[in-house]
């Protein structure tokens, strides 16, 4: 197995070059790793333990009663129910919305679909954590603070200049003359987007499903804005609140980060390749 | 395949089928839900935040009182803190578009190598990322904290005690404590973007310099590095936007202290007008980010719908 790796193209030797730069690799790649064992060994240990055992040592009892308190104590019911809600419905309806307006742009002629596309772009630009106060007022002025349907309206619309950005892209490669002869035989342009560009695009989509999953779950200052009521908090916003009252409960408080985490740790690990494809389809084109 | 009679239900199907053709879809239909909420949730904002940097508001009464430019005067002149955000805004900017990006470069052309194991290499340098940012300040505030936490104990136990810090307590280290925590969390983005930016290095431009003679050194120099320059520009654009993002991981570590000393623009902004309740001052401190945002961007963008339009023609 082995035999193959290390060798410089069309040479039969192994490379010391390419052993030393692994050998350096596997190092950098530890100190990538020891945040995450540090974190969960000491979500598994007492508070005693943590005080007289070093970083680094393995729980004496794995204390998985830290994550039972945790998850009471920090309302985890509430904060994995209301991230639940909210990503369960933002995420499918945002790709829906994002891809109708870019097949507009794409498929349909229309005067300023340019100056529509530029507008859209240009979002994907604008830092919304500037805008933190204008959003709390628009999101007040429609009486939506503390609903899901107030965070996920501002939730669709920063999500929807990357995704319109990625689908034009994808939309414009697919041969017109599919598109227009469906046309001419008398199929909608609701019909030709349904039937043709969502089944064909499907690799894009979940790409982007799987991008847009984890944007909206780890979302943090809107939501803070948005979501003032306790009984209204995402997972981000109760960690942080948990942080401030039970800092000193270290056992507990890692308990919580990784219950925090898990959920998009899953979601990478099992969908990792269209992460990749997802994030370097737009970007990087050529 | 053989044509049987066709059932009810695919008959109701094709009939409503048919009925959707009738209508005469047009581009407004399907531009329609999109543009509605990116109109009202950002575009209006935009435009928003402008109209409220010239108000005297607390964000929730009825009195809104119009006073010209006096937030910004207030802002620029008599807010050592927003100068203190300012300059570590750009301290901040600088250092993202450099040390993540060149890390991620170095790592992604390793595994673009003949190694043992890339793929799961590439898939734990990457795991950050996908972690919430503030549970990344939450994590990191930990593995700083000065009695247990992961550095001091490390530095403890290999008898390395000068180097023991109060991380996040110190004035004059707590910026850079919060940035490793920063390049631990982003280097996998940058790396990726290489990684495919890589993929498009032609691979018999590689191997006819390695027939002609040319080392490693030279290939690199020669081939990967011009082939890869517009990855190189994506990435530094790309970190730049996200380094203005820069909220959480700030928020949740040190909140802009000790001392205010590692308050940043975006951070500032927030607590003048949700914490202090002063819309109109924290609205102009948006404005002024904004308009430093915009004149990176806009130059970036006519760059780029030029370059596109290029290669479309």
């Amino acid at each position: 197995m082995l035999s193959s790796f290390f060798k410089t193209q069309g040479s039969d030797d192994y490379d010391p070059f390419l052993i030393t730069l692994w050998v350096l690799l596997i190092l950098v790649v530890a100190i990538w790793v020891c945040p995450f064992i540090f974190i969960l060994f000491t979500s598994l240990k007492t508070n005693g333990e943590v005080i007289t055992t070093s970083a680094f040592s393995f729980p004496e009892v794995l204390h998985w009663v830290n994550y039972v308190k945790a998850w009471a104590r920090g309302g985890f019911d509430t904060t994995f129910f209301n991230s639940a809600i909210i990503s369960i419905i933002k995420v499918p309806l945002g790709l829906f919305i994002s891809s109708l307006a870019a097949y507009a742009i794409a498929n349909i002629k229309f005067k300023g679909s340019n100056f529509v596309y530029i507008m859209i772009v240009f979002g994907t630009m604008i830092p919304f954590q500037v805008m933190l106060a204008p959003l709390f007022n628009v999101v007040n002025d429609l009486g939506l603070l503390n609903t899901y349907v107030g965070v996920i309206l501002p939730y669709l619309s920063f999500g929807i200049p990357y995704q319109v950005f990625i689908l034009y892209g994808f939309f414009k490669g697919v041969p017109k003359e599919i598109s227009e002869a469906a046309y001419i035989d008398g199929a909608s342009h609701l019909t030709i987007f349904i039937k043709l560009f969502l089944p064909i695009s499907l690799p894009v989509l979940s790409a982007l499903f799987i991008l847009d999953f984890v944007a909206t779950w780890n979302e943090f200052a809107m939501a803070l804005v948005l979501l003032q009521d306790s009984s209204m908090w995402t997972l981000p916003l109760g960690l942080m609140s948990f942080q401030g009252q039970f800092s000193s409960d270290y056992g507990q408080l890692n308990s919580a980060i990784v219950m925090t985490v898990l959920p998009a740790v899953l979601v990478y690990m099992i969908f990792q390749r269209y992460f990749v494809s997802g994030l370097t389809s737009g970007s990087v084109k050529e | 395949m053989e044509m049987k009679e066709v059932s009810p239900v695919v008959k109701e199907k094709v009939n409503i089928i048919g009925k959707i053709n009738k209508i005469p879809f047009k581009a407004i239909h399907f531009l329609l839900p999109a543009m509605i909420v990116y109109t009202v949730f950002s575009l209006y904002p935009l435009i928003d935040v402008i109209k409220l940097s010239f108000l005297n508001w607390n964000g929730l009464s009825e009195v809104k009182e119009y006073v010209g430019i006096e937030n910004y005067s207030k802002v620029l002149t008599q807010d050592p803190v927003f100068w203190v955000a300012f300059e570590n805004t750009i301290i901040w900017t600088i250092l993202s578009i450099t040390i993540p990006p060149f890390l991620g470069f170095v790592i992604a052309l390793s595994l673009n190598q003949n190694i043992f194991g890339k793929t799961v290499l590439r898939a734990i340098f990457y795991l950050p990322v996908i972690i919430a940012p503030i549970a990344v300040a939450t994590m990191w505030r930990w593995m700083y904290d000065p009695f247990f936490g992961l550095f001091n104990s490390i530095f403890n136990s290999f008898g390395l005690e000068f180097l023991i810090q109060d991380w996040l307590g110190d004035k004059d280290v707590a910026l850079y404590s919060i940035f490793i925590g920063y390049i631990w969390q982003t280097m996998g983005f940058s790396m990726v973007l290489f990684l495919a930016g890589l993929q498009g290095v032609s691979q018999t431009l590689v191997e006819a310099a390695r027939i002609d003679g040319a080392n490693r050194f030279q290939i690199f120099k020669y081939v990967t590095l011009p082939a890869i320059q517009p990855t190189i520009a994506i990435v530094v654009v790309l970190s730049l936007i996200n380094s203005l993002k820069a909220f959480d991981i700030v928020y949740g570590m040190t909140g802009g202290g000790p001392a205010q000393s590692t308050q940043m623009l975006a951070l500032w902004a927030y607590t003048q007008a949700m914490q202090i309740y002063d819309f109109g001052k924290g609205s102009a401190i948006s404005v002024i980010l904004l308009v430093i945002t915009l004149m990176i961007v806009i130059p970036y963008l006519i760059w780029n719908t030029k370059k596109e339009g290029k290669s479309h023609a």
